[in-house]
């Protein structure tokens, strides 16, 4: 039993070395990284989803540059609303 | 054919054609590169829990720490009420992973640099987290594109957009993990290509970035895998737990 107890306290200190090391790392190369490649796809897809649901209502409704050009825009929107909310989680994970 | 950087990702079907009612259901290089990734992730989990002893082994260890680490991003990201998708999230992130790794082998197949294949993973998460937002919230979920606060003339515009941007996440997820498979794959085949067009004189310098690129892409499949995971996390607590 006395072996198990040393280990667990050993166990304990190591774990309280790896997570002072992670806080240490945190905003690293690989945590921005990953973050940009988050960010610049989400505001390019939305901007193809709306550009695409313009098209369709385009065919349906026989109004060809119309609508397209409307939902450009709007996807436009979209893309800067969907980094917005993911720059806004950024912020609120930082914080805590 | 041997410099050609988009060859690695043909697809081509080995043994028999097989077809179901017009439907092309043969074996591929794809498909058996996917039962390698799942294979491997059976075998890992397998011999890692077969032995639980008190001072892990190697394997166990892998094991354990994948266990705490898609553990952890659930809770952080998403709470405890996600809990229940743990098994979920850990077969997506360690069969995106597994696919990307393999796919770092010379002579292997990229799984994920196909965008069908990313593109059916964000829908089943997509479709599955919009179902799991309906049978929690029932039609109140749709209140999720209707943010608290904006004026009624504004409204309609505001609702597309947040619709747009809803729709958007399946394309935003599959492409991403998509694009950066494919084109680092392709960059890396390229630069292989170098040092062997520029000889023993020249190339030298493709060479170091190739491996310094082969690096690179390791980092990338980990990533992405870890990008994937987290974002499906993310749209979970959008549905679980209804305000932004």
């Amino acid at each position: 039993m006395k072996d198990i107890k040393e280990i667990s306290t050993r166990l304990e200190i190591a774990k309280k070395k790896t997570e002072a090391d992670q806080n240490k790392n945190e905003g690293t190369n690989a945590a921005s990284f990953s973050k940009a490649l988050k960010i610049s796809t989400e505001l390019v897809a939305a901007v193809v989803v709306g550009s695409t649901i313009g098209f369709i209502l385009d065919t349906w409704f026989d109004t060809k540059p119309l609508l397209i050009i409307c939902f450009f825009f709007i996807g436009v929107a979209a893309g800067i609303l969907s980094v917005f909310k993911a720059a806004k989680r950024m912020q609120k994970n930082n914080k805590n | 054919m041997g410099l050609n950087p988009m060859h690695q990702f043909e697809v081509y079907k080995i043994g028999p054609e097989i077809n179901l009612g017009g439907v092309n259901l043969s074996f591929t290089n794809s498909s058996l590169f996917m039962s390698i990734s799942s294979m491997l992730i059976l075998l890992l989990l397998f011999f890692g829990t077969k032995k639980k002893s008190l001072v892990p082994t190697k394997i166990q260890l892998i094991t354990e720490m994948s266990y705490t680490f898609v553990a952890k991003m659930i809770s952080d990201t998403a709470g405890s009420s996600a809990k229940a998708f743990f098994p979920f999230i850990f077969t997506l992130f360690m069969f995106v992973l597994f696919c990307n790794m393999i796919g770092m082998l010379p002579y292997s197949f990229t799984v994920t640099s196909h965008i069908i294949v990313t593109f059916v993973l964000a829908t089943i998460v997509f479709v599955g987290v919009t179902i799991i937002g309906f049978i929690k919230h029932g039609i109140k979920y749709l209140e999720l594109f209707v943010p608290k606060g904006v004026p009624i003339v504004l409204l309609p515009l505001i609702v597309v957009i947040e619709i747009i941007s809803y729709l958007s996440r399946p394309i935003s997820l599959s492409v991403r993990l998509f694009a950066n498979m494919m084109a680092g794959h392709t960059m890396l085949k390229v630069f292989g290509g170098f040092v062997i067009s520029l000889g023993l004189l020249g190339g030298w310098l493709p060479l170091g970035f190739s491996v310094a690129l082969t690096g690179l892409e390791i980092l990338v499949a980990f990533l992405q895998a870890y990008v994937f995971a987290i974002l499906t996390c993310i749209y979970l607590n959008d549905a679980l737990n209804l305000h932004h």
